[in-house]
């Protein structure tokens, strides 16, 4: 056996079918992108090279990507600090059920995640409708008029609309990643606490949370960079309007690239944002490595 | 325990293999589109068989124009049994994506649909991905003075225009009359409807603003009736005089923030789309709708509720008080149409099968008396007198029209020029800038 994973014949052979996918999937067409961020490719048609113009003015210059920054952090803020709470506080409780509640509560919370974002995303759209809303509607019938909104359409309310149907559609992975977590939790640690006369509180605090930590981690690493990653909701919901008020990068980059004809400056709008991406992942994991 | 670990193991593997068959199979097959049928009639001998693709922005294959265009492809395949048409059709904004994608990978189907507007068309002209038509073919063709500019490039044919569009108002009278509100004739008499609409708690009129360009021929319609010039816009547009300076475009501007401040718009109407905004006046929960003349084909579709039909009407745009724009100066173009792929492998037989479609006797002869569209080809000799009542009505509008203003002001420039105003009018409309930043902002995405 040992011979055979010395071989260099085998292990070309098992490491290269990976490599070559992930050399044309991957680096080539990320090579492709920033190639063409250098030019002014309209989508049909030649083109010239621009050099570095358009990753100037997309780093120095571009309101619409900065906006499409900040909403991705307070995406990523709302989620870390409301949904996941919440989704830890679930799998908590779901845990404490036990039975057959136990399993019918885990497949309840993770149904959104299981369904469509096409489909999802349309029924916010119908139940956030300022005309014939389920909302309004509901607000309406329990005398609670003054709080009808123009949910998607408000200048100032459209953003927190959009994160709240992208919390709700999410809520089911985070859950069910915390879930398992505590899954994980040896019994005898919180028999243990509680032979010691530890209360829920003490238990949850000194025993479940740092357990918990490494899914935390993966958990908060894994919001961040989808909250970055946003597409398939803003399209779908808003269409990053009113104006640019939830407009996301991915699907800023797409409506240049196919609306505005601005292939080349999307492409530089991409190769940029991989780069935003990467540093906040390096930057996340090194402040939970510092903790450590 | 190793055989079931291994038994176990090739399963997976199968159901892996199995997945990505079906995922490759179904990339082949995709198409969101109802397909054509082909005809049960066996193929003529001697004729070779041939398939035409037909990219269509008609989804919907059985009403309006999109009904049209199938009626008259199913008659097609009927006449000539070697010809298979398939077809595939997205709405407006996806059609124009995948249209780009398709041109960025040269492989546009054989015939497909355009706007006759610089901001879409130009570039596809000039660099040769449409064929060149004969004009004489169309010598008897009937197409209205003019309607052919905008699909030409360097006195070179590339497409024909299908429709005579203009911007209209289509009012509920119903509602008009139940809430004993006047139907407006002036910028005044609207602010009013819209004001005592939303007193009892009706929409006053219906838009798609999440679509954005609808906003930009609204404005344009308000710059035409105040300054009474056509060329008012298209110059600031171009760059001769300035959207900030030109006090009639100040003055459309101010009149447009009254009307959304007036609540003349649905609540949430920046994030409605075409569809969610005409259901919303099919279901007569509003009791106006602007839209283009396409949609005249509401009053005949039976689809609709016979209540609906019955009060369905249109009216042309109000004229303002003490503008210069008359209530025949209209916002009309010709903007949808059709053009051949020009690397077609069977482009002599796709051109064949778009002057088939736009002969007198099918696109304009059958849309007309059907009450489907108003045809960009004279249709006079088609006059049935059983024409619905919006057909009637604009064809009364389009006949005493004294000036028409062509292509939108958004598509006019081509390159970013359209998403640029687009996304500024739409912020606009939210309330998200003043008048001023609005008209600073467009002066300053006028292409140099």
């Amino acid at each position: 056996m040992d011979k055979i994973r010395r071989n260099k014949f085998v292990i070309f052979f098992l490491v290269f079918p990976g490599l070559l996918v992930f050399t044309f999937a991957v680096l080539y067409p990320i090579f492709m992108s920033a190639f063409y961020g250098m030019t002014d490719w309209k989508g049909i048609g030649e083109f010239n090279i621009v050099g570095f113009e358009n990753y100037r003015k997309v780093i120095f210059e571009d309101k619409v990507f900065r906006t499409s920054l900040l909403n991705a952090a307070a995406l990523a803020f709302f989620t870390v600090f409301i949904q996941h709470p919440i989704a830890m506080f679930f799998a908590i409780i779901t845990d404490k059920i036990g039975g057959k509640l136990e399993s019918f509560f885990r497949a309840v919370f993770f149904i959104p995640c299981v369904i469509s974002i096409v489909v999802t995303s349309k029924m916010w759209v119908n139940v956030l409708n300022a005309n014939y809303g389920l909302l309004n509607k509901f607000l309406e019938a329990i005398n609670l008029k003054f709080l009808k909104q123009d949910w998607l359409g408000h200048k100032d309310i459209a953003l927190f609309s959009v994160i709240f149907v992208i919390m709700w559609q999410g809520f089911g992975y985070a859950y069910l990643i915390y879930y398992s977590g505590i899954k994980g939790i040896p019994e005898e640690l919180l028999e243990a606490g509680r032979i010691d006369g530890a209360n829920s509180w003490q238990q949850f605090i000194k025993i479940t949370l740092p357990m918990l930590k490494p899914v935390i981690l993966v958990n908060v690493s894994i919001a961040i960079t989808a909250s970055l990653k946003q597409m398939e909701p803003i399209y779908l919901m808003t269409n990053g309007g009113p104006g640019t008020r939830t407009q996301f990068v991915a699907n800023y980059l797409y409506m240049l690239a196919f609306n505005a004809q601005k292939y080349g400056y999307a492409n530089a709008i991409a190769v940029v944002f991989v780069i935003v991406c990467l540093i906040t992942t390096v930057v996340v994991q090194n402040i939970f490595k510092s903790k450590d | 325990m190793k055989l079931l670990k291994k038994s176990l193991a090739a399963v997976l593997a199968i159901a892996l293999l199995l997945g990505m068959s079906a995922c490759g199979a179904e990339k082949a097959s995709t198409s969101p589109t109802p397909e054509a049928k082909t005809p049960e009639t066996t193929p003529e001998p001697g004729k070779e068989q041939i398939t035409i693709n037909f990219f269509s922005n008609l989804p919907d294959r059985t009403a309006g124009q999109g009904l049209l265009e199938q009626t008259i492809i199913d008659n097609y395949m009927n006449e000539n049994p070697h010809v298979t048409i398939k077809v595939e059709a997205l709405q407006d904004e996806p059609y124009k994506q995948k249209f780009q994608s398709y041109v960025a990978s040269n492989n546009l189907p054989d015939i497909f649909n355009v706007w006759g507007q610089p901001a879409f068309f130009q570039a596809v002209m000039e660099k040769g991905y449409a064929a060149e038509l004969n004009p004489d073919d169309y010598k008897d063709y009937g197409f209205f003075e003019g309607s052919t500019t905008d699909f030409s490039y360097n006195g070179k044919l590339y497409g024909l225009p299908r429709n005579q569009d203009m911007t209209t108002v289509f009012i509920n009278k119903a509602i008009f009359e139940e809430n004993n509100v006047k139907i407006p004739t002036t910028y005044n008499e609207l602010v009013e409807a819209a004001k005592a609409f939303r007193a009892k708690g009706i929409q006053p009129l219906s838009i798609n603003g999440r679509d954005k360009w609808i906003l930009n021929l609204f404005f344009q319609d308000l710059v035409i009736k105040v300054s009474g010039n056509q060329r008012t816009i298209y110059d600031a547009s171009t760059g001769k005089t300035s959207f900030a300076s030109d006090p009639d475009i100040r003055k459309a501007a101010e009149l447009f923030k009254g009307l959304v401040d007036a609540g003349l718009f649905q609540d949430s109407f920046t994030s409605a789309d075409y569809g969610a905004a005409q259901n919303l006046f099919l279901q007569e929960q509003a009791a106006m709708f602007y839209m283009g003349a396409w949609e005249v084909g509401m009053a005949s579709n039976p689809d609709n509720s016979e209540h609906f039909r019955q009060n369905v009407a249109l009216i042309p745009f109000p004229v303002v008080e003490d503008g210069k724009g008359k209530v025949t100066d209209v916002c009309a173009w010709n903007g949808g149409g059709y053009a051949v792929s020009a690397s077609s492998p069977v482009k002599d037989e796709a051109i064949k099968l778009l002057n088939y479609m736009m002969h007198p006797d099918n696109w304009p002869k059958i849309g007309w008396q059907k009450g489907l569209v108003v045809p960009g080809q004279n249709y006079k000799n088609y006059m049935t007198g059983n024409e619905n009542v919006l057909q009637v009505q604009l064809t009364d509008i389009l006949n005493s029209a004294t000036s028409m203003s062509g292509t939108p002001w958004n598509d006019f420039n081509p390159g970013d020029w359209k998403s640029n105003v687009e996304n500024l009018i739409q912020e606009f409309a939210a309330g998200i800038t003043t008048v001023d930043e609005f008209l600073t902002a467009l002066d300053n995405v006028v292409p140099k």
